[in-house]
């Protein structure tokens, strides 16, 4: 059985990466997002998946590598901001219509990041119209009337966004 | 695997119709039954449509495209993520405190423009006056005005830290809040164009409201009493205490507030502006509170005891 524990030799490498390594990318991050707090669990963040990649030993520019990870989980914890800003705002121009409690907002951001990350890489077209018919439950009529597009053009880009999101999963 | 997902995704697209008829269901079952690799394929598209369903679909639909703009936005205007960083964002939208024309807490004040224009501010309000040959912009920077159009050929606009707002030859109010901005029109019609939304415009009409984000409109509300403090006056109309006393803050200097446990009582009435603390008087004989004045700037309100 495989154990998530890297044996002594990577987890000595992966001491020295967090001796050599962690103040420098707790600096970088604290220039990037003007947070020290965020810069702090991001720089750990940045290790766990480091540890969980199990590359500690294999680093030539060990920097570059970590940057690369940060500015990942930069860009992620960026969408889940604009994410949750955009869905507040939205409640807050909705008044008493829906009011979620906490847990549910956490649960329906949850929902919303992984819906983002599957509008990643369709076009502007493709989403709108994924997003008329699938979210708002729009026939293809009224998502046609809706994007200026016929039904037929409805139909075409719907396929593609399904195909798109369920081939996402393969990957 | 990947045919057969397309096969799958054809059939949903084909069912979803509402032309689909009983014919073409049951070639969608002859199909999902000739191979068990089909009937995978359809739970997987199932599974998508699970993970699709969220409350209140619209709002998510609005965050997510909204969300998505504001990060394209982002991206455009400071080149994020390539060595700016995420913040600095709220920064660009801060403006000089020199303006126009200035109210200081507790004062209001009428001037009339160029063009014949009449416009009030209220309280703690600040805005630049912008007319060339080709248009008339107001800048609202803070606070609340109302605006009545003179006679003019050129354009007239008001601009928020949201968004701009088209006068249709007209009486209105705008008021600059946190992040939004709230327009009610007294008489014809505004046009409500946010700053950061590629949407069409939305038009405002006499009697309603609007509250709206740099990204996003709200919904069209039938207005009330928004001009009244033109008058002198706070009209409130079954207000929870909590929300009669933050409007009431903003002509004062000083912390006015009150305790969790009635902060949610209800009231109505027509209150003077110019005398808060016969205002403060009054809801203390009609509501079960009593006022605790440490200073003239510390005014707390407390559930009375028995």
């Amino acid at each position: 059985m495989p154990t998530l524990l890297p044996d002594t030799a990577t987890y000595a490498q992966l001491d020295t990466l967090y001796r050599n390594h962690h103040g420098w990318l707790k600096g970088w991050l604290r220039q990037r997002l003007n947070n020290s707090a965020d810069a702090a669990d991001l720089a750990q963040d940045t290790f766990v998946r480091v540890l969980l990649a199990r590359t500690a030993d294999s680093l030539r520019e060990p920097r570059h590598y970590l940057a690369t990870v940060a500015r990942g989980l930069v860009i992620d914890l960026y969408r889940r901001r604009s994410l949750e800003q955009a869905y507040l705002e939205a409640l807050a121009l909705r008044p008493e219509q829906y009011a979620p409690s906490t847990e549910e907002r956490v649960l329906i951001l949850d929902s919303l990041l992984a819906i983002d990350h599957m509008l990643d890489g369709m076009g502007e077209r493709t989403r709108g119209i994924f997003l008329a018919v699938q979210l708002d439950g729009l026939s293809y009529e009224k998502a046609a009337a809706r994007m200026g597009v016929s039904v037929t053009t409805v139909r075409k880009h719907l396929a593609k966004a399904l195909l798109h999101c369920l081939l996402l999963e393969e990957a | 695997m990947k045919a057969i997902l397309t096969e799958a995704v054809d059939w949903y697209v084909r069912l979803n119709d509402s032309q689909a008829d009983a014919a073409t269901e049951h070639e969608w079952q002859a199909w999902l039954h000739a191979d068990s690799r089909h009937v995978e394929a359809w739970q997987r598209l199932q599974q998508l449509q699970q993970r699709l369903a969220v409350p209140s679909p619209q709002l998510a639909v609005a965050a997510l495209q909204s969300a998505r703009q504001g990060r394209r936005q982002a991206l455009k205007v400071l080149g994020l993520l390539l060595g700016v960083g995420v913040v600095g964002w709220q920064g660009y939208r801060a403006s000089p405190l020199s303006a126009d024309y200035v109210t200081r807490v507790g004062e209001r004040r009428r001037v009339r423009l160029a063009d014949g224009s009449r416009l009030e501010l209220n309280t703690d309000t600040r805005v630049d006056i912008r007319f060339n040959v080709a248009e008339r912009l107001i800048h609202l920077q803070q606070g609340e005005i109302l605006v009545q159009t003179g006679q003019d050929a050129r354009p007239l606009r008001v601009q928020t830290g949201e968004g701009l707002i088209r006068a249709l030859g007209t009486r209105f109010v705008v008021r600059q809040l946190d992040r939004a901005t709230e327009v009610s029109v007294e008489e014809h019609a505004v046009e409500v164009q946010p700053h950061l939304a590629t949407a069409t415009t939305t038009r405002v009409e006499a009697g309603q409201s609007l509250t709206f984000s740099a990204r996003q409109t709200g919904i069209v509300q039938a207005a009330s009493n928004a001009s009244a403090w033109t008058q002198g006056m706070l009209v409130a109309v079954d207000w929870r205490l909590d929300r009669l006393l933050g409007e009431l803050s903003r002509y004062r200097h000083g912390y006015l507030g009150c305790a969790p446990e009635v902060a949610a009582l209800r009231l109505s009435g027509a209150f003077s502006l110019d005398d808060d603390e016969a205002v403060l008087d009054s809801l203390q004989d009609a509501l079960p509170i009593t006022v605790r004045r440490r200073t003239r700037y510390w005014v707390r309100i407390e559930k009375r005891e028995a």
